[in-house]
């Protein structure tokens, strides 16, 4: 009999195997366990509000690895499939990312493919389905309260197909993040999860007198925080918390803006916080 | 007595390219046909949607009328077939304003095209009847078809009578994206008749409403049998289809409605005028017979599977279905393969059993199946019939099944190495997820987003199926794409500059209608004197925010704003319609939110005591 612990496990060993991609944020790829994205595999994004720059953060992650595969990597996927329930993609916001996300004059530019399912079971089907599909580099989706078999299907979906999974869910507040659990739910963080790594995301507000040179609406600081997938609990982790500057205009990482964090002293603000990791 | 349905799809070359360019909805479009010395003919034009303010005193009255393929902006501008170029332009001027004029597309004139695209509708038109033709183009009259004829002798009954049938139709082309009119009579003449005057018929036979007069639009039509005479009497002798010549020979002698036609001697008739009189009447009548001209140029595959008894779909299991639609799909596809063609198109028609109920006839389900980019996967199509199937109330018994190919294409094949090549079989793959997709949410909701030069947000990008997006990539979608609308645009929209360069003050979710905010006034800020000032005195009054707000209230939550940027003034211009004035700021809140909120200043500003009461509202997050 498989436990519950020993699939994880399992996923890890498997999960050693595949291609890692670099997720194009420094910062990002030393948080997560694999030092990357591993294609076919799931990536949770937990937002603590509608604007906090989840969704913009995995959109970036979705053009990079789609240019990876563009630019003719060991995938040669180059599609990014947004499942858009609610129809709120902004595309005019995203579209200028893929140019830079191609790498370089005369490569083929990344697609971006927009899928509006209008009930929560066509959302699960499309996730789906997208997931299995080799051709898909990332598919990018917020759906709402999503229930543990759906995301193990997913999962077993991705390893199929090979395709990332970023999918942003909300932590119950907002009006962006698809329905709301109609019961009494679990917080999002100490839900189980199937995805190799859960990333919540808070947006650093311009209050400090350090954050002077960020001003403007071209750069935007967000502040990553792993919370929970089967390596959560790895106590060899270098980092458990990150600060990124996300560049709005290009999607990348505005260089030279970063303040590197992860101490030992934003890990007990996040224990303290009640963010504490749990392997599902 | 045979019963045709005769549809018609007015100004039909324009309706291709609006079917192809969804985006020229917006522009009119000219189709034009070059002549000697390089003069350019129109052959067709329309103006879909066009600005529906009352900005301009026009021909018709001081509102301007909307978008329609007869009447409507068409009629406004009496631009007629075999008009120049130039002309139909400066009638358009005379009619819109100068603007209109900067901002239409031409396109140059494909009869081709244009009857390929005639025949491939025809064919989708076989689900009402299996007799499909196109209208023959007159001697003399206009140039290209416009017209399908449907031979519905005895099929009105499936659909519910001929009402139910001739609704049926224009609701299913409507559907596509299709303006059509249809109507039924005795005789293909009378129906073509009826069919290019349903307005009038319907004013003629409703109960007259005062206050509706004239605005009547209906575009069906069902003549009784035998009443065409009756029923047809009042409409212009033109509806008979006659020539020009023809027709001036009549209104010499006054003769102008069909009514005085059909009273006229008809001894005497050939005798007196033009041999096409009497031939079009007797056709209009039923006296002679008129052949239906069924396209049979490029006949698609089509194979049925009958039955020997009913199947009940409750007691047959998946695999009894597929291998029979295996079979069917693949009898379709070889002949088209072996030309290197693959299907785009399939309809599929459930034959129900005739014994099941109380004896009524009973319709057959039909339903199409359609795909980006031609195939020959006989699975993959089976698959997408299949997905559609499990959407369906499908009929208890069925008799028969017929997979007919309605429209099929060049389908790209290479042979393949020995390793592969993964970019093509990854797009090849990616086009099987898409027709999936399409197949079951719909074929709307799957596209591809390209962006469009237009300074209002809501309309800064269009929706375009995939397949024709990766045609089209590498250049956005400018409806003209002729280099005097881009300086056009750059000058007068001025927008979709500002887009280009600066992606950061766009939110990546916008919310489908803006939300009215409940919000809070700084304190320390002072109504600026006038509306054109606005900008400058909040920001200046207002500092260090930059807005002149505290903060605002969604969903319960109190958001206080800490920064704000801008404010970015968007204004449409008068030749667009209903003004947009906005003034759009991006502000952050204290717990790190960046929100996109904008101000109306379409005299919506009232002035209270000591603040300002001014609707904001939430139209985007940086989420």
């Amino acid at each position: 009999m498989v436990t519950h612990g020993a699939a994880s496990l399992l996923t890890v060993a498997w999960q050693r195997g595949r291609e890692t991609v670099s997720t194009g944020f420094q910062p990002l790829d030393r948080l997560l366990p694999a030092g990357g994205v591993r294609r076919g595999s799931l990536l949770e994004w937990l937002a603590a509000d509608d604007a906090t720059g989840a969704v913009a953060i995995a959109c970036a992650v979705a053009c990079r690895l789609a240019g990876s595969g563009a630019s003719g990597g060991e995938s040669h996927a180059r599609t990014i499939l947004v499942v858009d329930r609610g129809g709120r993609l902004y595309p005019p916001a995203v579209l200028p990312w893929l140019e830079s996300a191609a790498g370089g004059f005369g490569r083929e530019r990344p697609q971006l493919m927009v899928a509006r399912p209008s009930t929560a079971e066509d959302e699960i089907w499309a996730i789906d389905q997208a997931l299995r599909c080799p051709g898909v580099a990332a598919v990018l989706a917020w759906p709402g309260h999503v229930h543990a078999t759906a995301m193990r299907r997913w999962q077993l979906a991705a390893r199929a197909g090979g395709a990332v999974g970023l999918l942003v869910r909300g932590m119950g507040r907002g009006i962006g993040y698809g329905r709301r659990c109609e019961r009494r739910c679990e917080p999002k963080h100490l839900e189980p999860t199937w995805a190799e790594a859960r990333v919540a995301v808070q947006s650093v507000a311009p209050s400090s007198a350090a954050d002077a040179a960020l001003s403007g609406t071209a750069v935007r600081r967000l502040r990553l925080s792993l919370v929970g997938g089967p390596w959560a609990g790895d106590a060899m982790l270098a980092e458990r918390a990150t600060e990124l500057v996300l560049d709005m205009a290009s999607g990348c990482e505005a260089i030279g803006r970063r303040r590197a964090v992860g101490t030992p002293r934003q890990t007990r603000l996040l224990h303290r916080e009640g963010l504490e990791c749990r392997a599902s | 007595m045979s019963r045709i349905l005769t549809i018609w799809l007015p100004r039909w070359p324009v309706q291709r390219r609006l079917l192809e360019r969804s985006e020229l909805r917006r522009v009119p479009v000219f189709v034009c046909r070059r002549e000697r010395r390089g003069v350019m003919k129109v052959v067709s034009w329309a103006w879909a949607a066009p600005p529906r303010s009352s900005w301009q005193a026009g021909p018709s009255g001081p509102a301007r009328p909307a978008g329609s393929f007869v009447g409507g902006a068409v009629a406004a501008a009496r631009i007629h077939e075999g008009m120049s170029l130039a002309e139909g332009m400066a009638v358009l001027a005379s009619a819109y304003g100068s603007r209109a004029c900067q901002i239409a597309e031409v396109d140059h004139d494909d009869p081709d095209a244009d009857r390929t695209a005639l025949e491939e509708l025809a064919r989708s038109c076989r689900r009402f009847a299996p007799i499909v033709a196109i209208e023959e183009p007159a001697a003399r009259g206009p140039s290209r078809p416009e017209c399908l004829h449907v031979d519905v002798t005895g099929t009105a009954d499936f659909f519910g009578g001929e009402g139910a049938l001739v609704r049926t139709a224009v609701w299913t082309l409507a559907s596509r994206g299709i303006h059509a009119r249809a109507a039924i009579a005795d005789t293909p003449t009378a129906a073509w008749a009826a069919a290019h005057h349903t307005d009038s018929l319907a004013a003629g036979s409703a109960p007259v409403n005062p206050r509706a007069r004239g605005s009547r639009h209906r575009r069906w039509a069902v003549v009784p049998a035998g009443g065409q005479q009756r029923m047809l009497a009042a409409l212009p002798a033109a509806a008979l289809g006659l020539d020009a010549d023809v027709l001036t020979q009549l209104e010499g002698v006054g003769i102008e409605t069909i009514g005085d036609v059909v009273r006229l001697p008809r001894k005497s008739l050939a005798s007196r005028f033009d041999p096409q009189l009497s031939q079009r009447l007797a056709r209009f009548i039923g006296e002679r017979a008129e052949p239906l001209a069924v396209p049979c140029s490029a006949e698609l595959p089509t194979a049925t599977h009958a039955f020997d008894f009913p199947l009940a779909l409750r007691d047959a299991t998946a695999d009894d279905v597929t291998v029979i639609l295996e079979r069917l799909v693949g009898e379709c596809i070889g002949p088209l393969a072996a030309l290197g063609k693959g299907v785009m198109m399939l309809q599929v028609r459930l034959d129900r059993s005739q014994v099941s109920g109380d004896g009524e006839p009973s319709a057959p389900m039909i339903f199409d199946v359609g795909m980006f980019q031609p195939t020959i996967a006989v699975k993959h199509v089976v698959e997408l019939v299949l997905l559609r199937m499990a959407r369906l109330r499908l009929p208890w018994e069925i008799a028969a099944i017929t997979v007919d190919v309605v429209s099929a294409g060049q389908a790209s094949c290479r042979q393949r190495t020995l390793f592969g090549e993964p970019a093509e079989v990854s797009a090849s793959q990616v086009g099987m997820l898409l027709d999936r997709l399409s197949g079951r949410l719909g074929r709307r909701a799957v596209f591809e987003p390209l962006p469009v030069p237009d300074v209002q947000p809501e309309h800064a990008w269009v929706a375009v199926p995939p397949m024709q997006a990766t045609r089209r990539r590498g250049t956005s979608v400018s409806p003209p794409s002729s280099a005097k609308r881009k300086g056009w645009s750059q000058r007068h929209d001025g927008g979709h500059v500002a887009i280009a360069s600066a992606p950061q003050r766009r939110p990546i979710w916008m919310l489908p209608r803006p939300v009215r905010l409940e919000v809070i006034v700084a304190a320390n800020c002072v109504e600026p004197s006038s509306a054109g000032a606005a900008s400058v005195a909040a920001q200046s009054h207002c500092q260090p925010t930059g807005v002149p707000l505290a903060g605002f209230r969604l969903e319960g939550r109190m958001h206080e704003i800490v920064k704000a940027h801008g404010p970015e003034r968007i204004e449409t211009a008068w030749w667009r319609g209903p003004t947009v004035r906005r003034d759009y700021y991006v502000v952050e809140t204290n717990d790190g939110g960046r929100y996109w909120i904008f101000r109306r200043l379409d005299g919506s500003r009232r002035v209270w005591a000591g603040g300002l009461a001014e609707a904001w509202f939430l139209h985007g997050m940086f989420s």
